[in-house]
């Protein structure tokens, strides 16, 4: 019997903050333009030459630099949905995209897994995968599933056994990051249309979206904007990340570095809307820092402005945005930097509204699992999520009567209000939950006690039989071809 | 040669929020003025029952219940300056709160200390005060200084002990929170003369303030009201903050708790308005919520670290600078749990224009000193310093001649403007420590080794030998007074 569908907790922010100033949010635009126009992004695909070709972009084929003038880039993205669906396996998780809503994911796509059984560290593999999302399936706090980890032992079609293992396990929607390349994303879109049920519903209702990383400074990748083309004409929703270095890929000033990466996102996201007018994009651009020291990639430096300008700058555009939390660089799970990092993320996150946001659960920067670790990720999360919510002031909650009927030197506790409001007003996580001395337990403890639970206890709606042989008999076609 | 005390850098946002709107304040402060006017506040002083009496409010000396009328509260509250300066010992350390930004304290008065060198958990000390107020001073983050632990190995006089180790040690403003009782607060105040060195200046630029803790519900401390007439008497600034307990001291609902809070906060600036108008007060709002099974005061859950930053808008409301909470971790050791509640309730507050907070160092719900606690809160702090300021969009910034320059597939490593900006870029000393044997370094064991190197180097200017003498000879006097010196 599986169990009941938690409803999602999207982080819906009582109040805003504009971080970026309208004048801010015009020059990184009109920077995004210069470097389109003038410096050009490399597209080393022949076939995305062409469109971009035959579209009024000045395509070098020899160097395969594509330049775009303003006005192309403009006459391109009037077509580009500003909201739109993410389907899931069951309509109560299908997530509309709109203002004033955050949806978040997990993190991925790591390729260690500290296994929850030895506690010992090995190579990620499929069964993580289904793990993982046999959790985060119960987590009203995460609204679609990253393949958190690579399904190592599959080989060249691990991207497949990845959303093989992911709907299998949640119902929710996948988002997958690592499907690159135009056959593969064939084999993935035929998994989608078997999962929708039909192209129509595959359409209205897509389970699947895609994120490509671009390639910093200025590059698209071949495999991953190629397969881009074939997801965008079969509606299926693809983002563009940009992950810009500042120091080594990027310029030293972040300003710098977010027109540069914006220019990236942008190049694709205009690629996409002539290759299949209306599609179905979104932005996206999670900015890192050089160690000056060893040239090492540092997510969270001390100084991480711009992180939600980012969102900012999509919406500028028309397009939502696929905002980044969480990340830490530190290796392990549950030490104090696991916190000290992310634990504004998805505070600062809600206060900008990105749409979809990425991801919990993974440490090492992004690279290495801890299965507790999505739960105390999540424990920031639910922290943001009050924080972002107004005080309720009413007669009830102003509870004059009470002050009135206590008195000074009295207790509350004996009052009515007191009983009928006490169970709701200590929102406790994995925080303050006491052992059998009394003492606050090691929240890290608590974690693993959930993700436990949680495994034994929680049984994720299981995928239709029919469907099941069905990606099955795709994923041996897949492996047989190319792996 | 003394150690220099880098300057404060106090978090100055570039952005600003209302948590609540122009009508929900309204409400709020209308159950305020309802509860002073109806129920009214317990205050066991006669001293303090006569001063509202004189002024005008219904006292009623059998039951010790003072209450106010709206028209008396706003009438003395409007003689409350919005702004002044919290000098220091060095006077490029003075905090200017008309100045805008929010300048952070330790935490204090925490009674156990993990020992610096034996790591053993122990009662804490009077040396530990000194030692703490060292390295406080030298984090910029730390705009003044609580005295973060008890000087308990003097019973009796411990407050005054505290001051003067906090003195003897760091060039910053203190703020005592526990001075209590009339023989306490004049000692105090005298010990403050002695620092500003005349009265002009401890008017003007006054190094001491006090924080008196009112005694949930809707009741005033006795010791804690006497020591803040004397101190609003000498020019020195007086703050009261409530820890009303939602569901034990405080309603069960977030709004009520307010609501009872404020009542004894507002109730006593009013009485130091009636007795010293003018005088520089505060404002401060430290609820917790209580734990359901044990009856805590829990000082970091949830939804409960909402009440902080509401606290900040009920001070502006009243037209007095606030005290926020911030940092105060109930977990038991530097770690997840204190990273997790730490930066929350600092971004919150420093957004809602919080002039001043406390605090950071503590764990165990403000009563444990783990010496790194201090520098692992100050990396936090930095981290909000950051996250709150503006992104700089100049022709510089932007970069667009370099990256033409670069072009795709390019490398920005090698260019001037990468070498004249990266350094600008600010990493985190704790996190980025390359070890030895691979990878990093543990940042709570870096943040050991900071403070290590800062209680073995760091020695800011010395009070000067008079001052050094005079503060002696009044612990001395006090000790006789008061009580026996151990």
């Amino acid at each position: 019997m599986s169990s009941q569908h938690p409803p999602l907790e999207p982080l819906r922010p009582t109040y805003r903050l504009q971080y970026l100033t309208d004048k801010q949010l015009q020059q990184l635009q009109q920077a995004t333009l210069d470097i389109l126009e003038n410096v050009g992004v490399r597209f080393p695909s022949e076939e995305a030459m062409e469109v971009l070709d035959g579209h009024g972009a000045k395509v070098d084929k020899s160097t395969e630099i594509v330049k775009f003038p303003p006005e192309m880039v403009f006459k391109a993205l009037k077509s580009m949905p500003r909201y739109f669906k993410l389907g899931a396996r069951v309509p109560e998780y299908d997530l509309q995209l709109q203002d004033g809503t955050s949806y978040f994911t997990t993190d991925g796509c790591g390729v260690q897994v500290i296994d929850p059984e030895t506690g010992q560290e090995r190579a990620s593999r499929k069964s993580d995968v289904a793990m993982m999302a046999h959790i985060i399936d119960a987590l009203p706090a995460v609204a679609f599933y990253w393949p958190m980890v690579s399904a190592q032992d599959y080989g060249r079609t691990a991207i497949l056994h990845e959303i093989d293992a992911s709907w299998n396990n949640t119902v929710k929607h996948v988002q997958s990051e690592t499907i690159m390349g135009k056959r593969e994303c064939e084999f993935a879109l035929e998994m989608a249309t078997v999962i929708a049920g039909s192209k129509e519903a595959l359409q209205a209702r897509p389970p699947l979206s895609l994120v490509v990383c671009t390639i910093a400074p200025l590059v698209q990748d071949q495999p991953g904007i190629e397969g881009a083309m074939v997801m965008a004409a079969a509606g299926i929703p693809v983002g563009f990340l940009a992950m810009p270095t500042l120091g080594t890929t990027a310029p030293a000033t972040q300003a710098g570095a977010l027109a540069m990466g914006d220019a990236e996102v942008i190049s694709a996201c205009v690629l996409m809307q002539l290759v299949a007018p209306g599609a179905p994009v979104f932005h996206s651009l999670m900015q890192a820092w050089a160690d000056p020291r060893t040239g090492g990639y540092i997510s969270y430096p001390r100084d991480a402005r711009g992180r939600y300008g980012v969102v900012e700058m999509a919406h500028h555009w028309g397009m939502p945005s696929l905002g980044a939390c969480y990340g830490t660089d530190s290796l392990e799970a549950g030490t104090w930097q696991s916190a000290a990092e992310p634990a504004l993320d998805p505070f600062l996150a809600g206060l900008t509204s990105p749409e979809i946001v990425t991801g919990m659960g993974l440490a090492r920067t992004y690279t290495r699992l801890y299965p507790e670790q999505i739960i105390m990720d999540e424990d920031l999360y639910q922290r943001a999520r009050a924080y972002l919510q107004r005080l309720e002031v009413n007669d009830e909650t102003l509870a004059l009567e009470a002050v009135k009927a206590v008195g000074p030197g009295g207790h509350f506790l004996t009052q009515k209000h007191t009983r009928k409001h006490m169970r709701t007003s200590l929102v406790r996580g994995i925080t303050h939950e006491l052992d059998e001395n009394n003492k606050f337990r090691e929240p890290r403890e608590v974690a693993r006690e959930r993700v436990r639970w949680i495994l034994e206890n929680h049984q994720p709606e299981p995928l239709e039989q029919a469907k099941q042989n069905e990606l099955t008999r795709i994923l041996a076609a897949a492996d047989k071809e190319l792996g | 040669m003394p150690s220099e005390t880098p300057l404060l850098e106090p978090i100055r946002p570039r952005h600003s929020y209302h948590l609540i709107d122009e009508g929900q304040i309204q409400t709020l402060s209308n159950g305020t003025l309802e509860i002073l006017a109806e129920t009214g506040v317990h205050c066991p002083s006669e001293k303090c029952l006569q001063i509202y009496a004189d002024h005008g409010a219904q006292v009623d000396f059998n039951s010790q219940i003072v209450r106010l009328t709206p028209d008396l509260v706003h009438t003395y509250l409007k003689n409350a300056p919005r702004y002044y300066t919290m000098g220091a010992r060095s006077q490029a350390h003075d905090l200017h709160l008309e100045q805008g930004g929010l300048y952070c304290a330790t935490d204090g008065c925490g009674v156990e200390t993990i020992d610096f060198a034996s790591r053993e958990r122990r009662a804490s000390c009077k040396a530990d005060v000194g030692i703490m107020a060292r390295v406080s001073d030298a984090l910029p983050s730390i705009g003044f200084y609580w005295p973060i632990v008890s000087a308990a190995d003097h019973p009796s006089t411990a407050p005054l002990h505290e001051l003067e180790a906090s003195f003897n040690n760091t060039v910053k403003h203190i703020q005592s929170e526990t001075v209590m009782g009339e023989p306490l607060g004049r000692y105090a105040a005298e010990m403050a003369r002695v620092i500003a060195g005349d009265e002009e200046t401890l008017r003007s630029r006054p190094p001491l303030s006090l924080l008196v803790c009112c005694i949930a519900p809707l009741g005033q401390d006795k010791e804690g009201m006497e020591s803040a007439l004397l101190f609003a008497e000498a020019g020195l600034p007086v703050g009261f903050m409530s820890m009303a307990n939602l569901g034990s001291t405080g309603p069960a609902t977030l709004a009520g708790t307010v609501v009872a809070g404020d009542v004894e906060i507002v109730s006593a600036l009013v009485l130091i308005q009636m007795a010293y108008p003018g005088a520089p007060v505060f404002h401060s709002f430290m609820p917790g919520i209580m734990h359901p099974r044990t009856g805590a005061y829990l000082g970091t859950s949830l939804e409960g670290s909402l009440l902080y930053p509401i606290g900040v808008e009920m001070a502006h409301h009243w037209g007095v600078p606030t005290l926020a909470g911030v940092f105060g971790t109930d977990g038991q050791v530097p770690g997840w749990q204190s990273a997790a509640e730490a930066a929350a309730s600092l971004m919150l507050c420093a957004l809602a224009g919080a002039e001043t907070g406390s605090g950071l160092g503590l764990v165990e719900s403000c009563t444990l000193l783990y010496p790194e606690a201090v520098v692992l809160d100050n990396d936090v702090y930095q981290r909000v310093r950051r996250e709150v300021e503006s992104l700089d969009t100049s022709k510089e910034a932007l970069a667009l001649d370099v990256i033409k320059e670069v072009g795709p597939r390019g490398l920005f490593l090698k260019h001037r403007h990468t070498r004249d900006h990266l350094r600008e870029r600010t990493f985190s000393g704790l996190t980025t420590q390359p070890n030895p044997a691979g990878g990093k370094m543990d940042p709570v064991e870096v943040a050991r080794g900071v403070v290590d190197a800062l209680i073995a180097n760091h020695y800011p200017q010395p009070l000067e030998n008079s001052k050094q003498t005079e503060l002696t000879r009044i612990l001395e006097t006090a000790d006789r007074e008061i009580g026996a010196a151990p």
